[in-house]
């Protein structure tokens, strides 16, 4: 492929327009407010970034194989909660409390994955049943209460939501997490022979069947491995504010999909980009950080994260026409 | 040299008798050409052959040998491929990825679906055997196959078969919603693939096509096979009467005579 071609590809690649529009973004609520890129501001942003952003880099490969998983909200809830209720109230070692709540995690995304394929029922209603139940689950456990505050430093609390100074940045161990895992997703989905198949399940299934691919039992490891994340998550999130809520990650599933599909990645599958999801991520976290900065009123805030989203679909969709026409 | 024969394949779908006693021998080097009306049990005799699903009764044997196919994974290892006009590639991979989709050479093997594609190797041969197949002067190893027309979509379909020295190709319906020239062009790479070696069991509406490349011509009605002739020995009236089961000929004499 010539260069002149390969560049010009690039720029009409949804992961480029949309890291263009995060540029313009960041540079705009840079100038409308200096304390945008304050050390604190950035830290802040960097906090949070992580927890969503590792959600949406299994949501991506779900996509990407035409699948998607609305209950990682919910289980972003459920399993701290569990975790922290057989620490402090069975008594469970928190080593053996993270094991149970990650074979909770994989119980549920197999169930999602187990049903959707082998049942044949969309994952739209199957996971969307599970948010339910998870929630309910999540809900009945505690009363509807939040547990008590559990601060414990120790090696768990520290490899998930450990902190660390560079210069006057704070940065989370959390951090790391996610640019350990993007650089593992964007393996999968780029270079390994799984993503291939990931690709060519979303693309067109029959076709990945037919060619002697597992698309089901692959299906099956996504919705787990977007289950797990979910949960590992919401460990993070539960370890750096020290708390468990019954209630927490409610509307994660939205914003989530809307980070994946901002960045890039097609909703109906077979086209999916990990470096769009970051993008994306960044995106939606710097607008949610941004607009608040510049003054738009609190309830008004998701008529803007709307609006930028919907814009950004258009944008790709134009994109998309331009490039299917030359 | 007999490459598939099918003896009394028997399949039911509830009380619907989709085959009833189907047997067929198919050559090395020839086409055949699978004919008969919607529901006639063509695409369930090329299901049972593709490993979609097992038969109820009856022998499947390989070169003479008695084989059981259980999964499509099972007949592409006996070399057996099929190829569905809408079915047989991912459009949003390219052209390289799809040739080589579930047999995908790696590196590091032992990291099993972990292991990294080796892509220079991938793009390599992807460009040999568009080379090989004469549509390397258009087509880019890199191209995304949702940038192909149909007939070019076909001819990668086909031409990945080949490249795993597929014994028995069955297209289902390779021409349909494709154009004038670009039928044609599938049409003389099925010759090509006959010429090769390979055997091509052709399913197909469209009779004219079928005389233009067939050798031989088998015919369905009802899940039975009720007609099975060289091209050579017949004409189009006779194999549109056998397929409707209605006497075209005598009709035709009827009206002209009016």
């Amino acid at each position: 492929m010539p260069v002149g071609k390969r560049r010009s590809s690039l720029i009409r690649s949804p992961q480029f327009s949309s890291f263009i529009i995060l540029v313009v973004l960041l540079a705009v609520f840079a100038v409308a407010d200096a304390n945008f890129l304050s050390p604190l501001n950035i830290s802040n942003m960097m906090a949070f970034l992580p927890e969503l952003g590792i959600i949406a880099l299994g949501m991506t490969l779900l996509l990407t194989a035409g699948e998607f998983d609305l209950s990682v909200g919910a289980v972003f809830g459920l399993a701290p909660v569990v975790v922290m209720l057989l620490v402090q109230n069975g008594g469970v070692d928190i080593g053996v409390a993270l094991m149970a709540g990650l074979v909770l995690c994989i119980a549920i995304g197999a169930i999602n994955g187990l049903i959707v394929t082998k049942i044949g029922i969309s994952s739209f209603l199957v996971t969307l049943s599970m948010l339910l139940v998870v929630r309910g689950a999540a809900l009945y456990i505690t009363q509807g209460f939040p547990l008590k505050s559990w601060d414990q430093p120790g090696f768990f609390v520290t490899l998930l939501a450990g902190s660390f100074n560079i210069g006057s940045f704070r940065f989370y161990t959390s951090l790391w997490w996610f640019i350990g895992l993007s650089l593992f997703a964007i393996y999968i989905l780029r270079y390994a022979k799984l993503g291939n198949w990931i690709s060519a399940i979303g693309s067109n299934r029959n076709a990945a069947v037919a060619r002697g691919v597992p698309a089901d039992a692959v299906k099956i490891w996504l919705f787990i491995a977007t289950s797990v994340l979910a949960g590992l998550a919401g460990m993070i999130s539960a370890f750096r504010i020290s708390a468990a809520s019954p209630v927490a990650g409610t509307g994660y599933e939205l914003e989530v999909i809307a980070m994946v599909v901002v960045g890039g990645t097609a909703l109906t599958g077979g086209r999916g980009t990990i470096l769009g999801t970051i993008v994306g991520a960044l995106m939606l976290r710097a607008i949610r950080n941004g607009i608040v900065l510049v003054g738009v009123p609190g309830l008004a805030y998701n008529i803007f994260v709307g609006l930028i989203i919907l814009a950004m679909l258009i944008l790709h969709a134009l994109l998309q026409k331009n490039a299917a026409r030359s | 040299m007999e490459v598939l024969r099918l003896q009394n394949l028997q399949k039911s779908f509830g009380s619907v008798r989709a085959l009833k006693n189907a047997s067929l021998t198919l050559r090395e080097g020839e086409v055949v050409a699978l004919l008969g009306d919607n529901g006639a049990g063509k695409s369930t005799l090329i299901k049972a052959i593709s490993g979609v699903f097992p038969v109820d009764r009856g022998d499947i044997f390989v070169r003479g040998e008695k084989v059981s196919i259980r999964s499509t994974r099972d007949a592409m290892d006996l070399g057996i491929e099929t190829i569905h006009q809408d079915t047989s590639l991912a459009p949003d991979l390219s052209i390289a990825r799809n040739l080589f989709l579930g047999r995908e050479p790696v590196s590091f093997g032992w990291l099993g679906v972990f292991a990294p594609l080796d892509l220079a190797k991938l793009r390599k041969a992807a460009s040999e055997l568009l080379k090989r197949v004469g549509i390397s002067k258009k087509l880019d190893a890199d191209a995304l196959v949702s940038t192909l027309s149909g007939g070019e979509r076909q001819s990668i379909a086909i031409s990945r078969a080949m490249q795993f020295a597929a014994k028995v190709i069955i297209l289902d319906e390779p021409t349909n919603n494709l154009g004038v020239e670009e039928t044609h062009g599938v049409l003389r790479f099925v010759k090509e693939v006959r010429d090769a070696g390979h055997s091509v069991l052709l399913i197909t509406h469209n009779i004219h096509h079928v005389f233009q490349v067939a050798d031989r011509i088998v015919v369905m009605r009802r899940g039975e096979i009720v007609a099975e002739q060289t091209v050579a020995d017949t004409d189009l009236l006779t194999v549109e009467s056998i397929i409707t089961g209605a006497d075209m000929s005598a009709l035709l004499k009827e009206a002209r005579a009016k």
